[in-house]
């Protein structure tokens, strides 16, 4: 089997493997096998899963915690578990991420790799546009933007991305009629 | 408004995948039964649109904002099972190539946004249309937020229940349905009004941006 | 006016800007060149006060700027007065109901006492008058351009900073522009890919490498025809030509873009 493929099979199973384990300690063993296994980018990928999780995660624990304090039992076990658990598996996809090439590891079925890569690079397009779009609304605004010029400017934003994605849509189905993809 | 990895247990997460794949196949399916030259890079379009449009902020007084979602304006505008693909494949983006939002429970999340929120949708809009249009889509917009938010809120408040050690103490999301069923539906009636608004004005400039595109 | 020293910048982890150094004094006009990529957008965007360099100090006027220092409200009010960004996508700018009011947006702002004579003056300068009524984004991408351009001018900003500018007009439009900017009072800084564009529009080149580092500062006319460096910043390409029989192989400037 292919590398990325491989690699893809091996990290869903990971994947499901580790919501079978319900032992903190060895949950703690394998967060520290994977950061061996990242080597150098460790620390980052650590930062950024760090970053993702951080809100939904201290949401939750300080709610069990409360739930405990005034029910009168310990959280501390199910938090450890929980925090754990979540860390380990955004860590592994955040590796998998830097490591695999999605779309070579799904080539299998070349519609769905083809797919993929036509959205993700029209997504992150919009995804710089987006930031355009904001950094451009605070650089025309000399105090902060009122509650009319956001919703101006977010409405402004959406019509944009409405009539690229008409467009974007119809330009390529001429060019993949121009490459007689649709004659088989 | 998504689960992410680490709180839903096996027994949920691996029967929604089954479902979800059988789901998949079938809207591929209705999606290739009539593949014109359109189909394919429409989808992937509508999936970046769809994309895009999880990222606008609907600003809030004070400076604060909350995200839209965008999936009523698809569902109405697209169909439902496009809906349900494109938002299938932004939930998959998300997880697999920019690493935010579960992908353990990218099924259920799929399920319930993608499928549920567009079949929400595009139902209410359905059945209210004759009576007014701009109300339809308003509780379009409504329902695409409120039923997701429901079925998140239930599948989450039933892990206690499904996934315990033998002390009673949970495994995965330690809230029961007391909790997660207010805690997420009361914001989210209320988010789903901006949901609507959107939805509303969103398909009148889609309806007429469509007119310059016609291929 | 402007000064960066040591300014370095990395998006994910991936190098965009490393370790440049340079000085802009009042009234100059400068280009910045540089391959698609190599951080010329990026840069502008510092300048502007827009992101935060991941490295180096950036001030403007002896005042360090950043997105964070930009929180003092009096410093962003005369800041954002003074230093105004043209976005390489004119449509991420514009977002008022009609173009009278995305050029009244600036003058509002500051309570100007004569918003409606800057409007009509600055519409007719860019020849947007018969357009005062139509919503910006049924506008042409020219006519956008000249609209971003005139709703910033209408602040009249001592530093204007402009990203590609010429890549939506037509060669008409273009020609206008150069001549409008070159008697323009301001400070200005602007970008292209455009070699033939380059020289029309300053004097004084940066020219960004594709190591994303300064790679030359100074009177743009020897750069241009140092053919070793333009290649090293990826301005020029070489490939095979054929007259006739015969087949050779020189460097090549495709700027039509």
């Amino acid at each position: 089997m292919k590398r990325d493929r491989l690699l893809l099979v091996l990290y869903l199973a990971a994947l499901v493997a580790v919501t079978l384990v319900h032992d903190p300690l060895a949950l703690a063993l394998g967060l520290l096998g994977l950061l061996l296994l990242a080597g150098r980018s460790a620390p980052r990928l650590l930062h950024r899963s760090l970053r993702v999780i951080l809100v939904f995660n201290l949401a939750v624990s300080l709610g069990y915690a409360l739930l405990a304090h005034l029910r009168g039992f310990s959280p501390w076990e199910t938090l450890l578990l929980l925090n754990l658990r979540v860390l380990f598996l955004t860590l592994l996809t955040f590796l998998f991420i830097s490591r695999v090439n999605l779309f070579s590891a799904l080539d299998f079925s070349p519609t769905l790799s083809w797919l993929l890569a036509l959205a993700y690079s029209q997504a992150l397009s919009f995804q710089r546009a987006h930031a355009d779009f904001r950094l451009a609304l605070a650089s025309r605004c000399l105090e902060r933007p009122r509650l009319i010029d956001r919703y101006r400017a977010s409405a402004a934003a959406a019509a944009w991305f409405m009539d690229r994605a008409l467009a974007t849509a119809r330009d390529s189905a001429l060019a993949l009629r121009a490459r007689g993809f649709f004659d088989a | 408004m998504h689960i992410p990895d680490g709180f839903l247990s096996p027994q949920t997460y691996l029967p929604a995948y089954a479902l979800a794949a059988g789901l998949w196949w079938v809207a591929a399916r209705r999606l290739r039964s009539q593949l014109d030259a359109e189909r394919l890079p429409w989808l992937a379009a509508v999936t970046a649109l769809a994309f895009v449009l999880m990222m606008l902020a609907l600003p809030l007084p004070g400076g604060s904002s909350v995200h839209a979602a965008g999936i009523a304006l698809l569902a109405v505008n697209f169909g439902i099972w496009t809906s349900f693909m494109a938002v299938s494949l932004v939930l998959a983006m998300q997880a697999l190539l920019f690493g935010v939002g579960g992908v353990t429970a990218l099924a259920v999340n799929a399920l319930a946004l993608g499928l549920a929120g567009s079949a929400a949708a595009g139902l209410a809009w359905r059945i209210f249309q004759p009576i007014h249009a701009g109300l339809a889509l308003i509780l379009a917009g409504w329902a695409s937020v409120v039923v997701p938010a429901a079925i998140i809120a239930v599948v989450l408040g039933i892990q206690p229940v499904i996934a315990h050690d033998p002390t009673g103490r949970p495994l995965f999301f330690p809230f029961g349905l007391s909790v997660t069923l207010p805690a997420l539906l009361i914001p989210h009636a209320l988010l789903g009004l901006g949901e609507g608004l959107l939805t509303w004005l969103g398909t009148l400039t889609l309806e007429r941006l469509r007119l310059r595109h016609v291929a | 006016m402007l000064e960066l020293t040591g300014i370095t910048h990395r998006y994910d982890g991936c190098v965009a800007l490393a370790d440049i150094h340079l000085r802009v004094n009042p009234g100059e006009k400068v280009v910045l060149l540089g391959a698609n990529g190599s951080g010329k957008s990026t840069l502008l965007k510092i300048v502007a006060g827009l992101i935060t360099p991941s490295g180096g100090q950036y001030r403007y006027k002896g005042e360090p700027i950043d997105p964070q220092r930009l929180k003092d409200r009096a410093l962003c009010r005369r800041f954002r007065r003074e230093v105004a960004l043209l976005f390489q996508n004119p449509d991420a700018m514009l977002f008022n109901p009609t173009v009278f009011d995305e050029i009244a947006f600036g003058p509002r702002q500051l309570a100007l006492a004569d918003v409606d004579a800057r409007v009509r003056h600055w519409a007719g300068v860019m020849g947007l008058s018969d357009r005062l009524e139509r919503l910006p984004f049924n506008l042409s991408g020219g006519e956008k351009q000249k609209l971003a351009l005139a709703a910033l001018l209408a602040v009249e900003p001592e530093v204007l900073l402009l990203d590609e500018p010429a890549a939506a007009l037509d060669p008409r439009t273009t020609g206008w522009l150069i001549d409008f900017l070159a008697e323009l009072p301001v400070t200005l800084i602007t970008t292209t890919h455009n070699l033939s564009l380059a020289p029309e529009l300053g004097s004084r080149a940066l020219v960004l490498g594709e190591d994303h580092r300064l790679i030359h500062d100074g009177p743009i006319e020897p750069f241009l025809s140092d053919t070793d460096r333009l290649r090293a910043a990826n301005l020029v390409h070489s490939h095979r030509h054929r007259h006739g029989a015969i087949v050779h192989r020189h460097d090549h400037v495709h700027d039509w873009d």
